[in-house]
């Protein structure tokens, strides 16, 4: 392993990093002129979905240590308020926005309320926090269902079909190619390096200067805003939004088991243990019928126990364990740190 | 000389107990200024007070000037109020450089730096303080590798990292071996020296408090006990009977009796 790792930290290792993230990138960008049936985009479709609400994720979670176990509650209120915006109707006629405004504003709404909820949250630490965002997400699902006049209830909401599944890859496609990017300048910033003193000294931070609460809440507003914007293209894709498919934990549970599977606090993980998650389960599915949950299950606890770090983090220092996070996020909790309220 | 840190009556409550109580502390730009007194005398929630960490439930606090009573901990930092901690508080898992890049005068830091790498003048004071603290071989090591003394200086590096003008160093001694205890305690008086940084300690090692300042402070069951030059302290039978107890007392007595000590 250490060899391996020597390899990929030298130049020539960074050559052959380099060359496979290209090939896999032409091969992304050729695959639906090589004739790729609509089912296998939209496949991969949902898989860049889940790989963007893992990077996300990781956000608040691998780099700030905020573990977050609502995060889905963004994706819902991004596909839903492009629902909502795009179905509009007065006297039975529709006057349903376009698409890309009722998108961009779903991934505003997301963002903000993720601020204003992120500015209470946030004051909680460790656990309590992680508990906090499950509530938040059971509350607005709850909320939404509830509120039947404008978000039709449990019924759900039509969107306009429109099927060019062709154009949605390579719109998602450009967007987490756009998200990786953007997580990886961030990750070299100083606000990427005060996120992790953030993570890993949160009082410390504070004592020496940073402004946590600000940059904190900035990034979780930030990753809302990105996962609602992968919640309204969803919709749109979908045709369909109904309480439980667009507020599902399962997409916070994938977000969280694809980054530690990856390698938390790691720019890479995310896509890697997303991507490995969504193969392992096809070849689990296809092999394992009856037992494929199951053999996920005990597959994903060997990966933890064998490779705490991740795939990504067992090679790159900044990664770190979710046992590392634990540890810490206990350690912030008993902090005796007290509000002190500003003049 | 007006004083550059100036707490009055600071008093702070936790339920029934009474952990700081209305103590008065001053120090001078370029003074060291020591804090001593038994354990839970309260000189740590002084410090948290100090630094904001606490809110404090009487007096006021003010820095240079500015009334910080009600100011939160990274709004002090900016002022140039740094700290160290009792309990070493050091970016583990970030390798030396980076925990001093970190460190550095965020006060300075706009919106268009913090979406910048930290510039190269940060990283060349980074590593000009890590050779003076002598941990320049180990800058790309995690923090976590270094020994307990390592981490004590590499704390005082990240405090002086803000261009400070007072450092509240909480234990900066505590578990170092004696001999970095000397090189801590040169470095401190050339940091005061050099460039006019003013310290308050927090110290069990009462010669190093001492060695270093011109003026202590004694804190016993969170009142301030004595206030005067280390060797006034010393010979101050308050202090001697709050530290040593009836012992305490009975050995100065004796020792008056033989001549040799300047017994009550």
């Amino acid at each position: 392993m250490n060899a391996l790792k020597q390899a990929l930290a030298s130049g020539p290792g960074q050559v052959a990093i380099r060359a496979v993230v290209a090939v896999a990138l032409v091969w992304l960008v050729v695959l639906p002129l090589l004739g790729a049936s609509d089912s296998t985009l939209f496949t991969m479709t949902l898989m860049l979905t889940s790989v963007a609400v893992a990077i996300n994720w990781n956000l608040t979670g691998g780099f700030t240590g905020y573990v977050d176990f609502g995060h889905a509650v963004w994706f819902g209120l991004g596909a839903y308020v492009t629902a909502i915006l795009m179905s509009l109707q007065a006297n039975s006629l529709s006057i349903g926005w376009p698409p890309v405004p009722a998108i961009v504003v779903g991934a505003v709404v997301a963002g903000v309320l993720a601020g204003l909820i992120g500015r209470v949250t946030m004051r909680l630490k460790g656990p309590y926090f992680s508990i906090a965002m499950l509530g938040t997400f059971v509350a607005v699902r709850e909320i939404v269902r509830t509120w039947g006049g404008l978000t039709g209830g449990g019924v759900g909401l039509t969107l306009p079909p429109y099927l060019n599944r062709q154009l949605f890859y390579y719109v998602e496609l450009a967007l987490v190619v756009g998200l990786v990017v953007l997580v990886w300048w961030l990750r070299r910033t100083r606000f990427g390096a005060a996120l992790v003193a953030i993570r890993e000294d949160e009082l410390g931070a504070q004592m020496r200067g940073i402004s946590t609460t600000r940059l904190k809440v900035a990034v979780f507003s930030l990753a809302g805003a990105s996962t609602g914007l992968f919640g309204g293209l969803w919709a749109y894709q979908n045709t369909f939004v109904d309480p439980d498919i667009a507020f599902t934990e399962v997409r916070t549970i994938d977000a969280i088991m694809g980054t530690l599977l990856g390698g938390l606090g790691t720019v890479a993980g995310p896509v890697v243990g997303s991507v490995g998650l969504y193969w392992l389960r096809e070849v689990l599915w296809a092999n394992l019928l009856d037992y494929h949950l199951v053999a996920q299950g005990v597959l994903l606890i060997l990966i933890v126990l064998l490779m705490p770090r991740g795939i990504v983090g067992t090679f790159d220092r900044r990664g770190v364990s979710a046992r590392h996070l634990w540890r810490l996020r206990r350690r912030h909790a008993d902090d005796r740190s007290e509000e002190v309220t500003a003049p | 000389m007006t004083a550059l840190l100036e707490a009055a009556g600071v008093v702070k409550r936790f339920g029934g107990l009474t952990a700081v109580d209305g103590v008065d502390i001053e120090v001078a730009p370029g003074e060291m200024v020591g804090l001593i007194g038994p354990n839970g005398s309260g000189k740590t929630t002084l410090f948290d007070c100090l630094s904001g960490i606490q809110s404090i439930d009487g007096g006021s606090v003010s820095f240079d000037g500015v009334d910080i009573t009600r100011r939160r901990p990274h709004q002090v930092a900016r002022l140039g109020m740094a700290r160290t901690f009792q309990l070493i508080r050091v970016y583990r898992d970030l390798t030396v450089a980076e925990n001093m890049e970190l460190s550095t005068q965020w006060a300075e830091v706009g919106l268009r730096d913090l979406f910048r790498p930290a510039g190269a003048a940060t990283r060349r004071k980074a590593g000009d303080l890590l050779e003076f603290l002598m941990l320049g071989p180990m800058r790309d090591e995690p923090a976590g590798t270094l020994s307990g003394g390592q981490r004590r200086l590499l704390e005082i590096g990240m405090a002086l990292m803000s261009d400070p003008r007072l450092v509240l160093l909480d234990e900066a001694t505590a578990g170092v071996n004696p001999s970095l205890v000397e090189d801590i305690k040169d470095r401190l008086r050339a940091v005061n020296s050099e460039q006019g940084v003013a310290f308050l300690l927090v110290e069990h090692n009462v010669q190093f408090v001492a060695d270093l300042c011109e003026r202590v402070v004694v804190l016993d069951a969170g009142s301030k006990l004595a206030e005067g030059t280390p060797s006034q302290i010393m010979d101050d039978p308050a202090v001697i009977e709050a530290y040593f107890g009836a012992a305490g007392r009975a050995h100065q007595t004796n020792a008056g009796a033989n001549g040799t000590g300047a017994g009550p």
